[in-house]
């Protein structure tokens, strides 16, 4: 491992060729990208890259309309993600630490700001000139709208083409009603289409007009036509009646058609589609409904809330059983045969597989199955001319586009099914690519801003507020309708508490180890071991800082230096160093808009 | 020739305390650990009831004296929480920042009540009574209280009633039939409950449950799905145990309901072995997992998960059967014993 003495510097810069301006740098130095990443984990987990700490500190000021505004600089559907995103920043929230509590509520916050802010309140837009260049998009879900709302404010002039009715993709035909109510979606949805936005739905291309023809009239066409068909597990017994596929139950019951389950009902899979089927079934009146999985809860890839409220509405999850064939009598459905399975590691070693145990089969009655288990592209609209990756559009390494000329994809159809978040950040890279073709520069570029801070008011007995929880509505009125919204939000006093709880992860604190004078009194009030006598840094193969080696003893000790990583952003050692040499600064991983 | 093998077990009840001694029965060299979180030393769980009933004393619940570590050499760390398990590199993480390395590790961590989760937003109002911790908060509570309600269905659930009843107190009962673990009550089996417990003066609600439950000064209002009020001084929770298995999540140790091991009582992973209230094993007859619970099955697997950690290859089977008489109900079973 290389490593670097510690140089004794003046200030905590973080290193050099920054822009300044007043009080505030701009970096694109691969180091401070690195502190970033590491630092403020949220963010850096977020596909998107959503400023958390900041919305959550305008939050705290109740800034709501400015909170939801730094959410939809990079994310155009705040409302819409506040409720259903799959929320991975919360995994890597640094308050999730073992020892320090559990993760900051960061999207019942995203939803909060989109609830409180005033119904006046000012969206925010910077238009480019207009390229007099269009584009085509194919397909109105997350991903193709979010590149619809960037490809417009670039000054291009784009038109969706939906298959549907509305817009909205999974958004509007897959995601109950009752985890994210229409009109907020409309609502979110309407303010990209105000760029000024041809929608025209109704169109399936492939069907009603070619791919060769939307290439033709437009200067780029882009691909977002997320996973639109159902995995097949081949089951004997799938063709009887009672048996759906969980794409097309969902599909069905959001565009108001109330299929009859019957008493019991057996959901196979674990994902998002298979845990709205079951909470769409006991809606229609089903009494048990069992979600089974081959694997464990462990595996499921959906956030802990949602398996929570389906729990409380007394859905139950059965692990470790695989469907080996329905029976039915009459064509109509009767029970399940399952298998049980044990778990074995995967080749890697990393993974589990999940086996069937022979001759472990076990019948359970039921009147419904609903097979959930998952869904790849229907790439059929291009007529067969392009190359996949397994079933997958495939693009060029490092880009959107595919194998044919200023044809690109991005969304599910590239990366097979993932999440809104992602789906959202995908589309927005491909619009800033096919906006760099266009013009011949990046436009949009992410940047490192810092700027001296001084101490907020956060106190240290904010570390130990326990998160709110989200009020939801009673199970007993929740299942009487399809669409009453369970999760009721965060109230502005609820919101303020869940936002004291942020450390503000932004923030560094760093010691000016010119001025220091190795007292250590920081050390001493400092809440885990976040300041260090350091002898070395490691200096990562990229040229990055890595760990901070600590000295083992006072002699080799060459500084008193704060682990950002470790730090809590308490303000402790801040408020005791005699010498004041502890500093504060704001890092902030930012986008920039190229100016002419 | 000196050893330098780390047994440590996490978890300080029956599982954990009979895996201590036969490892120490037949390796008189290697470092034997017990790590807990709770700061009392071992005790019997069942006595709880009794010991906040005021009739046994503190002393009465230890089931052996501290000096039985000294001699049998097994380190007990009292008030000390496993965080985390590394099997990469054999080291546990504890709340206090401590790592311990291990070379063999026994996992004996019991359950923890649940809370089903449709009231698990009121869980702050409720009281438990599954470790010695819980009984100190409760017992200054008890004694001046009149009203108490218990949402529960678990066994230990209708044995608490019975004795609230016999303390003159005025007890509430909601039944929830699918916590009576680890199978759900029949109709009829909650009707011969009703009926037993009106003997006793106990009210009962079998299919209507609390919809808000809200502090009340030092009282608790409950309100049923039909519009009932009631006042309380005290709720209890007994909804039967769930593994304590949140802190293995993520260390490579397979887990689904508890820690699932095998027959022979070992995990997925080397050299990790579970027992007691924790485990879910794999009956090789049935082909089906079992969850045991119980004090007299938790020593009995304590026992074969340490001499299979030695070498061995010993089968662990459900206890025999034996018909238990709870509260008017019969019930078959092999994992609970009267105690
Ligand atoms: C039931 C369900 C619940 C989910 N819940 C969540 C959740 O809670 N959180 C979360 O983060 N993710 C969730 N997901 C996943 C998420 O919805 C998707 O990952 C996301 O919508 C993908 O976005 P996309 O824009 O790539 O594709 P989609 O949303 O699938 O949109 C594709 C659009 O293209 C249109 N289209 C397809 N082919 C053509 C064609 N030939 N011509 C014209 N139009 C076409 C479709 O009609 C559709 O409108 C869920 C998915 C399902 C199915
Ligand atoms: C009130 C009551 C009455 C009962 N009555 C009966 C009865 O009549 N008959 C019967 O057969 N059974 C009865 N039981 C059940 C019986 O007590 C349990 O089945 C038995 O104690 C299980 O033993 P165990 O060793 O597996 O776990 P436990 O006795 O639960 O011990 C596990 C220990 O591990 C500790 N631990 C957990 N996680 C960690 C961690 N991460 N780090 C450190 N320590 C940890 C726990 O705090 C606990 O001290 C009763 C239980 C209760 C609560
Ligand atoms: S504490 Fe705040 S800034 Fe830090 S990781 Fe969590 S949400 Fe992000
Ligand atoms: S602000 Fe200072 S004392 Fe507080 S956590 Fe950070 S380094 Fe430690
Ligand atoms: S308190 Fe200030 S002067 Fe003392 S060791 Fe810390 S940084 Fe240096």
């Amino acid at each position: 491992m290389k490593e670097k003495k510690m140089t004794v510097s003046k200030g905590g810069k973080l290193s050099a060729g920054k822009k300044r301006e007043g009080n505030v740098f701009f970096s694109e130095d691969p180091r401070d990208f690195g502190y970033a990443k590491e630092n403020i984990p949220c963010q850096d987990a977020c596909p998107a890259h959503t400023n958390i700490p900041g919305y959550i500190r305008s939050i705290y000021e109740k800034h709501y309309g400015r909170a939801y505004e730094m959410n939809r600089m990079v994310n155009i559907l705040p409302g819409v993600l506040g409720r259903i995103c799959s929320r991975p920043c919360e995994l890597s929230c640094r308050h999730g630490e073992s020892d320090l509590g559990t993760s900051v509520n960061i999207c019942h916050l995203k939803r909060s700001c989109a609830d409180l802010k005033p119904s006046w309140h000012m969206i925010k837009e910077e238009f480019y000139a207009p390229s007099g260049k269009t584009v085509g998009i194919i397909g109105a879900g997350p991903a193709g709208l979010a590149a619809a709302h960037e490809l417009a404010i670039l000054g291009h002039n784009v038109t969706l083409y939906e298959a549907m009715d509305k817009p909205g993709g999974m958004l509007m035909y897959g995601i109950p009603a009752f985890r994210l109510p229409r009109d907020i979606l409309n609502l979110e949805i309407n303010n990209i289409l105000r760029m000024g936005i041809d929608l025209k739905t109704g169109v399936n291309v492939g069907r009603d007009i070619t791919l060769t023809e939307l290439i033709d009239v437009h200067d780029a066409v882009l691909s977002t036509v997320g996973c639109q068909e159902p995995f097949n597990l081949d089951l004997p017994g799938e063709d009887l009646d009672g048996v759906y596929s969980g794409l097309d139950f969902v599909i069905r019951v959001n565009q108001g058609e109330r299929i009859p389950v019957g008493k019991k009902v057996a959901v196979i899979g674990g994902g998002y589609t298979a845990i709205d089927c079951a909470r769409l079934a006991i809606r229609l009146g089903a009494e048990e409904v069992s979600v089974n999985l081959r694997k464990t809860e462990t595996f499921m890839r959906i956030d802990e809330h949602e398996k929570h409220e389906a729990k409380t509405e007394k859905i139950k999850i059965n692990g470790l059983v695989a469907p080996f064939q329905i029976n039915g009598t009459d064509g109509k459905v009767t029970s399940i045969t399952f298998e049980r399975t044990r778990l074995e590691f995967t080749k890697d070693g990393k993974g589990r597989n999940a086996v069937s145990i022979p001759d472990s089969a076990f019948a359970a009655p039921v009147d419904t199955v609903i097979l959930a288990v998952g869904q790849t592209p229907d790439t059929g609209f291009t007529g067969g001319k392009i190359e996949l990756n397994g079933k997958r559009i495939k693009t060029k390494a490092g880009s959107y586009e595919t194998g044919i000329k200023r044809f690109y994809a991005a969304g599910d159809c590239v990366t097979g099914a993932t999440n809104v978040i992602t789906a959202i950040a995908e589309g927005r890279h491909a619009a800033h690519e096919i906006d760099a073709v266009f013009v011949g520069k990046k436009r949009i570029t992410e940047t490192i801003r810092t700027e001296t801070a001084s101490q907020t008011d956060r106190s240290r007995n904010d570390d130990f507020i326990k998160a709110s929880v989200m009020p939801t509505l009673e199970v007993t009125k929740r299942l009487y309708a399809l669409t009453g919204e369970v999760e009721q939000g965060y109230d502005d006093k609820i919101a303020g508490e869940e936002s004291k709880r942020c450390y503000l992860c932004n923030l560094r604190y760093f010691i000016d180890t010119s001025q220091c004078i190795y007292c250590s009194a920081c050390i001493d009030v400092a809440p885990r071991d976040c300041i260090k006598i350091t002898r070395a840094v490691e200096i990562k193969k990229d040229g990055a800082y890595g760990e901070l080696l600590s000295a083992t003893d006072w002699s080799e000790g060459l500084a008193i230096v704060i682990d950002n990583k470790r730090c809590i952003r308490c303000g402790k050692c801040y408020e005791v160093c005699p010498m004041h040499c502890i500093h504060i600064e704001k890092v902030e991983l930012i986008e920039q808009k190229l100016e002419a | 020739m000196p050893k330098f093998d780390h047994y440590i077990i996490i978890g300080n009840g029956p599982a954990g305390n009979s895996a201590a001694e036969v490892l120490r029965m037949h390796d008189d060299q290697a470092r034997v650990s017990i790590i807990s979180d709770e700061g009392f030393p071992y005790y019997y769980r069942h006595m709880l009831c009794e010991f906040i009933s005021g009739k046994k004393k503190e002393d009465a619940l230890k089931v052996k004296p501290a000096s039985d570590y000294k001699e049998k050499n097994i380190r007990m760390r009292l008030g000390q929480r496993v965080e985390r398990i590394e099997p990469e590199t054999k080291t546990l993480y504890l709340k206090h920042m401590e790592k311990v390395k291990f070379t063999r590790l026994i996992l004996a961590t019991g359950a923890s009540p649940h809370v089903v989760p449709s009231l698990s937003r009121f869980e702050k109002h409720f009281s438990f009574m599954s470790k010695y911790s819980d009984a100190l908060k409760v017992k200054p509570l008890l004694s001046p209280a009149r009203k108490v309600a218990i949402l529960g269905g678990d066994l230990v659930s209708l044995k608490f009633a019975k004795m609230l009843s016999a303390m003159k107190k005025e007890v509430t009962f909601f039944l929830y039939k699918d916590c009576f673990y680890p199978f759900e009550l029949t109709a009829d089996m909650a009707s011969a409950i009703e009926k037993h417990f009106s003997g006793k003066k106990i009210k009962t609600f079998a299919d209507i449950f609390p919809s808000r439950i809200e502090s009340k000064g030092k009282a608790f209002e409950i309100e049923t799905e039909n519009g009932e009020n009631l006042t309380v001084d005290i709720i209890f929770c007994f909804m039967g145990m769930r593994p304590n298995i949140n802190f293995i999540q993520g260390s490579g140790i397979d887990t689904e309901r508890g820690v699932l091991v095998d027959e022979h009582l070992k995990t997925n992973v080397s050299d990790i072995y579970a027992c007691g209230d924790c485990a879910q094993i794999y009956n090789p007859e049935l082909k089906n997992y079992w969850i045991s619970v119980g004090w007299e099955n938790a020593g009995i697997q304590g026992e074969t998960a340490a001499l299979n950690l030695l070498g061995e290859s010993k089968v662990i089977k459900p206890s025999q059967k034996k018909i238990l008489d709870v509260e008017g109900l019969k019930v078959n079973t092999s994992w609970w014993k009267e105690l």
